[in-house]
């Protein structure tokens, strides 16, 4: 959390520091809004999302660099030193998405050991013991280095439940919007 | 009961909130402020000489309504609401297992001490007590206490106290019920009172049973499960000389509920079932000696056994798919002492408990040993015009710093009409059980909840087992983990007014309360990944409000009455990070996030701003007639978080305001014969989701026999 305050404000100061309007015809950002199927027991597998290929990764492709984040139950990888073989990294800032207009150029957290995620459990989320609900924190932002090493940025919007017989459930569908900035070097979204 | 949350993943503790009344439901000038109550001050006192705001609910009133459930009578009395347990029941629509309880002030039901002829009711399961365990039947009066009264009542009296008398020996008189209902719901009640010489007895059973009901086809199973309850109670009271009277009460609870659920069985759907069985059994014994006209002298002492065990197998099978057990009894001694002494009374007393519980979620039996002592004067000054009251009460806990409760209340009555009061005092909460010594992991998910006792030992061991991420530092967590207890401070202020025709009441309320428990996750997981949680004290929260309730008296037969609360309960931490720009919302169509704003707090969950009732009584003695028409209103009020912020900020987090309509219409015949129909919830509201306790419309007919009645009862 500490960590998060202090890159968000090192963040803020790279906020203008954006792409300059010189190469020509760089190839448009990727917009979008997905929703994907997480597993919801601790000892299933994770869903891994590539904001290139706007898809979910075959599980077989989890010791590849083809995927940038992770999810599990409320468990969330990078694709980086003990998740994969990836170069990803993240911020997780306490700016709205809206209000975030480029990447930070350094400061990025990585899954360093199993124990030491850049995503901290409980960072992002409200729990409400009596619903149940897992409700994504408004105003909450990832940025992204990207496995590839590009950059996008990405807000998680709803967490439900998908239907699911008798009481436990079997999976959680993520709903969340990015931007994806697919030129080399360009950190603008 | 269906019941079951598997995932019960936390188990916030979760908050508060206000409320606060002045004037009784209950009117009738002259009787009413005649009336006597004892809860206000622990020892008899006429309603009009009490400074605390105190209701009443009479005999009277329970039986014009026809209820058979202690809650449906609560829920109609202003500044009260039955809320369902803000602790987990499970997905999928099975009903909460915690029940519904008292909300008073806008505190959570676990700030209400519920008292039965003066001692406790245990066996608060996740916070709650079941309030069906007391038969309408058997009460003779309610009184309820607004305000923090740990002063006389120790822990748990943060919110008030609601003391439940039952009816006591009198002369030779039986009297029978039947009671039938929608949903296959039967009543049977036997009530028997005697007195021979110098020896009372009343005797009371009932049985109450139902088929139970179901508000959601698409759901496999009842919303709530078929049930029966026993509920009995017997008295004795011996008059051993002119100065001394013994009593003795011994009460037995007992009710069985079906299990019948849909899980998932290797994969594939099935069905469990089983029962939950309830028993609660109590016995009381009680010395009044009259040592002077001016003295007298109490010495009790009350033994409790509660044992709540549940069950289910997988259909057809005896493969035990789930059971939980809280087993609960108390001993509790104590002497008190009463003194008028001029125009001073006095009240003072001693005490202990001795606690045991033993539930498969703690780490084995525990025991807690509470010692306390009070002591209360009350000064009477001008002329009998200004009662001033002072007390305070210490409670020392085995295993918890000693704490200290004062309170002062000032009433001035300056002629028959008028009737101010003001008080203030402090409550406070022992952290409980499940605070202290929970051990809970939860199979499904693989997270666990450790009381903070439990805390040290337990991470040695997870560590040990391997059970804990490579590296955790628990270092930080191995010392003793105290937990410190909820403690509010309340005031109040009442006006009152009264002639022939009309009573009004007008209060105001503010409560703060600090060091609210609640869960937290540590700062490592389980070596499965999951989170471990534990208890520490961190919330703040106020409530506030204004209460009003008044009653004309139209015609003779006829009188009006309508009560109204005001309720203003919020998070001061949550204000804090409104002020600081640090709270945003999401809007669940368009995403844009903003900041809230402070007038988007609504204010904590489960509160309604806006609640009342509206009360028509028609009675003619003289003919028999009786017809009670209510009409109880609860306003909006949060439900849960849509947008982002675990703060109620928006409408499509709300659960909109409604009206329950309830009527009944008696008969009292000249033979001892009364017949009494009516229907609850003429409306027929319901909200199977988020209102699973309100169970539609409902229909009923009682049948009242009385044998050496002189004439009329209803």
């Amino acid at each position: 959390m500490k960590r998060g305050l202090f890159l968000s404000a090192l963040a803020l100061t790279v906020l203008f520091v954006s792409c300059k309007k010189d190469k020509a015809d760089p190839t448009p950002t990727t917009v979008k809004t997905k929703s994907i199927s997480v597993n919801f027991n601790p000892a299933s597998q994770f869903t891994f999302f590539s904001f290139k290929d706007t898809t979910v990764v075959e599980n077989s492709d989890s010791a590849t660099g083809k995927w940038d984040f992770g999810l599990r139950l409320t468990t969330f990888l990078v694709n980086s030193n003990s998740s994969g073989p990836g170069n990803a990294g993240v911020i997780l800032l306490n700016t709205p998405y809206d209000n975030v207009y480029s990447a930070s150029e350094a400061g990025y957290a990585y899954d360093t050991t199993t124990t030491q995620r850049a995503i901290k459990d409980g960072s992002w989320y409200d729990y409400n013991p009596a619903t149940h609900a897992f409700v994504p924190k408004a105003g909450k932002t990832f940025v992204f280095r990207t496995a590839d090493g590009h950059y996008a940025k990405m807000e998680l919007l709803s967490v439900d439940y998908e239907p699911f017989i008798g009481m436990t459930p079997q999976k959680l569908i993520y709903k969340f919007r990015y931007v994806y900035q697919p030129n080399d070097g360009m950190r603008g979204f | 009961m269906k019941q079951l949350g598997l995932i019960i993943l936390s188990i916030s503790l979760s908050i508060i909130g206000t409320a606060q009344d002045t004037a009784s439901e209950h009117f009738n000038k002259e009787r009413h402020l005649d009336e006597v109550v004892v809860t206000a001050n622990r020892s008899e006192r006429k309603m009009g000489n009490v400074a605390a705001p105190v209701q009443i609910v009479s005999q009277k009133i329970i039986k014009r309504t026809g209820s058979q459930r202690l809650q449906d009578i609560l829920q109609e009395q202003t500044g009260i609401t039955i809320v369902n347990s803000t602790l987990a029941s499970s997905l999928n629509g099975y009903p909460n297992p915690f029940g519904q309880g008292v909300q008073m002030l806008g505190l959570d039901p676990s700030y209400t001490l519920i008292l039965l002829d003066g001692e406790p009711l245990i066996g608060r399961n996740g916070g709650i007590l079941k309030l069906g365990r007391i038969a309408t039947g058997d009460i003779r009066q309610i009184e309820i206490v607004k305000g923090p009264s740990s002063s006389l009542y120790g822990s748990e009296a943060m919110a008030g106290v609601i003391n439940v008398l039952t009816q006591s020996p009198e002369k030779r008189k039986l009297e029978l019920q039947l009671h039938q209902a929608t949903h296959n719901t039967w009543g049977s009640t036997v009530s028997y009172f005697d007195k021979i010489n110098k020896t009372g007895v009343q005797f009371f059973l009932n049985r109450y049973s139902s088929s139970g009901y179901d508000l959601d086809k698409t759901i496999y199973g009842k919303t709530v499960d078929p049930f029966r309850e026993w509920n009995g109670q017997l008295k004795i009271t011996q008059d051993i000389n002119s100065k001394m009277q013994w009593l003795l009460s011994l009460r037995n609870f007992d009710s069985k509920q079906d299990n019948n659920y849909q899980i998932l069985w290797g994969g594939n759907p099935a069905i469990a079932k089983g029962f939950t069985t309830e028993k609660d059994n109590s016995l009381f014994s009680q010395l009044r000696w009259q040592l002077k006209p001016q003295r007298k002298i109490y010495f009790r002492a009350f033994y409790d056994d509660y044992r709540n065990n549940s069950f289910v197998n997988l259909d057809k099978t005896t493969t035990r798919f789930d059971e939980t057990t809280f087993n609960q009894s108390i001993i509790k001694p104590e002497i008190q002492y009463e003194r008028v002494h001029g125009k001073n009374s006095y009240v003072a007393g001693a005490g202990a408990y001795f606690e045991t519980m033993d539930a498969d979620r703690y780490a084995g039996k525990r025991n807690f040993t509470t010692v306390y002592a009070f002591t209360q004067n009350e000064w009477s000054l001008v002329n009998n015009k200004l009662t001033f009251i002072a007390g305070g009460r210490v409670d020392k806990r085995n295993d918890f710093e000693a704490k200290f409760s004062p309170r002062i209340a000032l009433a001035y009555h300056p002629n028959e009409h008028w009737k101010f009061t003001a008080s203030s005092g402090m409550g406070f909460k022992a952290p409980d059980f499940r605070h202290l010594y929970l051990v809970f992991n939860n199979s499904q998910i693989g997270y666990s909840l450790i009381g903070a006792k439990q805390l040290a030992t337990t991470l040695q061991q997870l560590k040990q087992q391997g059970l804990l991420q490579t590296g955790a530092d628990i270092t930080p967590y191995l010392g003793e983990n105290n937990l410190k207890a909820e403690t509010s401070f309340g005031s109040h202020f009442g006006a009152n007014y009264s002639n022939e025709k009309w009573t009004i009441g007008l209060g105001l309320f503010r409560n703060d309360i600090k060091n609210l428990i609640d869960n937290f996750a540590l700062p490592f997981t389980r070596s499965n990944g999951q989170a471990v949680f534990s208890y520490h004290n961190i919330g703040r929260v106020f409530t506030q409000g204004i209460e009003i309730s008044t009653k004309y008296n139209l015609t003779k037969n006829i009188s009006l009455s309508g009560g109204y609360q005001f309720l203003d309960a919020k998070d001061k931490d949550v204000l804090e990070k409104i002020d600081n720009k640090e709270l945003y919302k999401r809007d669940p169509v368009t995403y844009i996030t903003t900041l809230v704003k402070r007038s988007d707090y609504f204010g904590l969950f489960n509160r309604s701003k806006n609640s009342g009732n509206i009360k028509i009584d028609y009675n003619n003695e003289a003919k028999g007639w009786n017809v009670y028409a209510r009409g109880i209103y609860r306003g909006r009020f949060g439900f849960m978080d849509m947008n982002g912020n675990a703060i109620a900020d928006d409408p499509s987090e709300m659960v909109n305001g409604f009206w329950l309509l309830n009527l009944a219409a008696s008969k009292t015949f000249k033979q001892g014969w009364a017949v009494q129909c009516g229907v609850e919830n003429l409306l027929n509201y319901t909200n199977p989701s988020k209102l699973s306790n309100i169970a539609g419309r409902i229909l009923f007919i009682n049948l009242n026999y009385s044998i050496i009645n002189k004439n009329k009862k209803q």
